[in-house]
């Protein structure tokens, strides 16, 4: 009973925190007038204009719907396709050893290369529309499944290895029956980790090679001086990117059995 | 000289041997095709990269480039270390000022720094000053978090035993707090490096006038491939180092801490 | 003239070094088929190293483990062995973890749902047979993994302190049901402890390691029929003569 009501308490106080901030925000920027809206437009401008624009498509050419669409499509079928290949690779890099010496220095210096590199040569290869920025992507999520399936692998309990040893199993059947399942749990953070990655190397591909999307939006919110516009683009990449990991989590439960790891 | 061939001989030769089979891949897949029309072959970007060093690509050489991107991330690295430690302590330490915090950090978190940048250039212009804020923004939150966290782990007992015994705060502070916090912190600098030289990378890819982005971004512009191919080795160069740094530290560092327990 | 039976576990000459330390040194001894051998010696004598080159955990350096007169090998062989640690797999839950032994032997389904249940059934955690290690306590963690070891009648089982952890009732309680099983299992025991009463409550034999570099001091053998009685005099005798030879160093 303690317990809840201290809960309470402290979550008041956060509530009253931002309330105040809000506040403060509004004074500043329509109350008093001390800061212009080309510099920091006021909450209740954001507010309108995010209501506005999910169904104008001014000034730059999308609802905001059709931005936040685009976006999805091209997010997710790089980050699908990083996820789908990286778990299998991380895992047998972790599992066989030579595999690992040979590809471990190609790996380490490509992981160390944001995705946003790749844009031009990805926009030479495949132009400027979506396999380009999927290509970028994919690659950022490949990195960080790989990187988390392979320390999965790797922190497998010995003395889990030695029971199925002990029983008679074959190399093959300690990686699947034993390594595999008990890696799961870091697999699937991997996949969280690599979907965060995705959503940010999406972001910087639309800032800088598109012509639709929230990246876009922003971009070109910003050269006509609307930065409600912007603000408004941060909030639903901010929202877009918590509910997709919100997604995950829930996956995560089910594929984990309800934590019962 | 025979143990040294058994595991790191092996290793090396197993490494090199990936090393080389990447390459020989690239070369044949560009030199002489329709693919090498595109994308330049290795031995072009290698000469190339080497001879940045000595003649100078825009009006830098490489070291100035490579610099330079360091010089944008890590001054705002080190202030945002100094000052989300500085807070994640106090906010661990005294429930209230959490309670006050918390929601903001938590606000900004979900919004990839990348996401900033337009809102940066507007309030900043192309100075320095608006990657400053950027590399600010990508770390904070993640290091104050992480150090919170860290003190937050500290286990309440050992903490109330010392008290009992009568140890001042400051005490309790310097033997129990911060050696089993460090671990924590340390996590969180090394994923704010991570994110901070993907964030400068994309910075200077949209807007900037030298450094290893610019490299990248100059080239597509004026087709020069090659150049492209070097922006990204050079990157990836870089971010090695900072990567291996910080693994060395963390032996130096966590190693104290694991004696100790 | 009577042939003498092949011993079910012949080791010899066995050696072990890990670098230069030398952990085995040269031991040499057999077990004969159903017999329950505990195993004690000081703290760190090299007992488990002992267990685990047994099972080819370990390779050791020189000599030869035959189990059936063959050099030991549990992809031929039906070993089992319960570690110090716990071991059972959290994703699975308690029937899966019992059966598991079994689907690596590729014994078919229904005669290894027999064999769990049954195995379950003496261990007393039929009621949680669907539950995850994770929900359970602790104590009920190790009967799984002993139900586990047991499941697939194994000819050889090897027991590392497995119940080290554990309170004392609870260990008495685990201590008879051991000897349950191997009575009707009759399979061949080797058990670890450092505890003196438990060794001399449950062993035939009782072998006595020295210090490091190990080797055998002496094997006794127990000739006090089951159920043992731990406050009988014969049996308090027994046991400090065990101890003594521990303690002289």
């Amino acid at each position: 009973m303690k317990t809840k009501k201290k809960f309470n308490k402290y979550m008041l106080v956060s509530i009253v925190s931002v309330a105040v901030g809000i506040f403060i925000w509004w004074l500043v920027t329509a109350g008093l007038g001390l800061v212009k809206s080309n510099i920091l437009p006021a909450p209740d401008t954001i507010v309108r204009t995010f209501i506005k624009k999910l169904y104008d498509p001014n000034p730059e050419g999308g609802t905001l719907f059709v931005h936040l669409l685009s976006s999805l499509r091209v997010a997710l079928s790089g980050y699908g396709l990083g996820v789908v290949l990286g778990i299998p690779l991380g895992i047998i890099m972790a599992w066989y050893p030579r595999i690992e010496m040979t590809v471990r220095p190609v790996f380490d210096l490509v992981r160390t290369v944001p995705g946003v590199a790749w844009i031009p040569v990805m926009v030479s290869l495949a132009g400027i529309g979506l396999l380009s920025k999927a290509l970028v992507i994919f690659i950022s999520a490949m990195v960080a499944t790989v990187i988390n399936s392979y320390s999965g692998i790797k922190q497998t309990k010995e003395v889990h290895l030695w029971v199925g040893q002990t029983f008679g199993a074959s190399n093959w059947e300690l990686l699947t029956q034993i390594a595999i399942p008990s890696a799961l749990p870091m697999i699937m953070t991997g996949c969280k980790i690599a979907l965060g990655q995705a959503w940010t190397t999406l972001v910087a591909a639309e800032l800088l090679a598109s012509t639709k999307g929230i990246g876009y939006m922003i971009q070109q919110a910003r050269g006509i001086y609307r930065l409600d516009i912007v603000i408004v683009g941060m909030i639903v990449i901010g929202l877009t990117g918590a509910a997709l990991t919100g997604i995950i989590s829930l996956i995560e439960k089910r594929v984990l059995k309800g934590g019962k790891y | 000289m025979a143990t040294f061939w058994n595991k790191n001989g092996r290793k090396f030769a197993y490494g090199a041997c990936g090393l080389l089979l990447f390459g020989l891949i690239w070369f044949l897949a560009t030199n002489g095709t329709e693919l090498g029309k595109i994308l330049p072959d290795p031995v072009t970007v290698l000469r190339k990269f080497f001879v940045s060093f000595a003649e100078p690509i825009g009006t830098k050489t490489m070291v100035f480039h490579i610099l330079t991107s360091l010089r944008r991330m890590l001054l705002p690295y080190l202030v945002a270390c100094a000052a989300g430690i500085l807070l994640g302590v106090v906010m661990g330490w005294y429930k209230p000022l959490e309670a006050i915090v918390k929601p903001y950090i938590e606000l900004i978190r979900p919004i990839p720094p990348i996401a900033w940048i337009p809102l940066s250039i507007a309030w900043f212009g192309f100075a320095e000053m608006s990657k400053y804020f950027l590399i600010f923004l990508a770390c904070f939150p993640t290091i104050t978090i992480n150090t919170y966290s860290g003190v937050r782990s500290v286990d309440e007992t050992i903490v109330r035993a010392a008290k009992m015994l009568g140890a001042r705060d400051s005490q309790l502070f310097t033997t129990i707090v911060m050696p089993s916090t460090v671990p924590y912190i340390f996590a969180g600098l090394q994923v704010a490096i991570g994110s901070s030289w993907a964030t400068i990378v994309a910075a200077e890819m949209i807007r900037s006038s030298e450094g290893v982005g610019w490299l990248i971004i100059s080239g597509q512009e004026t087709s020069n491939m090659p150049q492209v191919l070097v922006g990204i080795v050079a990157i990836a160069l870089t971010g090695l180092v900072l990567v291996s740094f910080m693994r060395l530290l963390e032996t130096k560092l966590c190693a104290w801490n694991e004696r100790g327990q | 003239m009577q042939e003498k039976k092949q011993a079910k576990v012949q080791v010899q000459n066995l050696t072990k070094k890990f670098g230069d330390l030398l952990v085995l040194d040269n031991l040499n001894f057999e077990v004969q088929e159903g017999e329950f051998l505990c195993i004690v010696g000081p703290t760190g004598c090299g007992k488990t190293t002992f267990l685990n080159t047994l099972t080819k955990l370990y390779v050791p350096t020189a000599g030869e483990i035959l189990v059936n007169g063959i050099p030991v090998d549990p992809k031929k062989q039906n070993i089992s062995y319960i570690f110090q640690e716990y071991s059972a797999y959290p994703w699975l839950t308690v029937k899966e973890n019992v059966m598991w032994g079994l689907k690596i032997k590729k014994v078919p389904l229904k005669e290894a749902e027999e064999s769990a249940m049954e195995m379950l059934d003496i261990v007393g955690l039929t009621k949680f047979q669907d539950y995850y290690p994770g929900q359970i306590s602790v104590s009920m963690l190790q009967r799984v993994v002993i139900a586990r070891a047991f499941a697939t009648r194994p000819e050889l089982l090897l027991m590392d302190e497995p119940y080290g952890q554990l309170d004392i009732d609870l260990r008495f309680r685990l201590e008879d049901e051991l000897l349950k099983l191997w009575e009707r299992t009759k399979t061949t025991v080797l058990f670890i402890t450092h505890n003196i009463e438990e060794a001399v409550y449950l062993g035939q034999n009782i072998m006595v390691l020295t210090n490091k570099p190990t080797s055998i001091k002496t094997v006794i053998q127990n000739p006090l029929p089951l159920p043992r009685d731990v406050m009988a005099q014969d049996f308090v005798e027994l046991r400090e003569h065990v101890t003594e030879l521990i303690k002289w160093w």
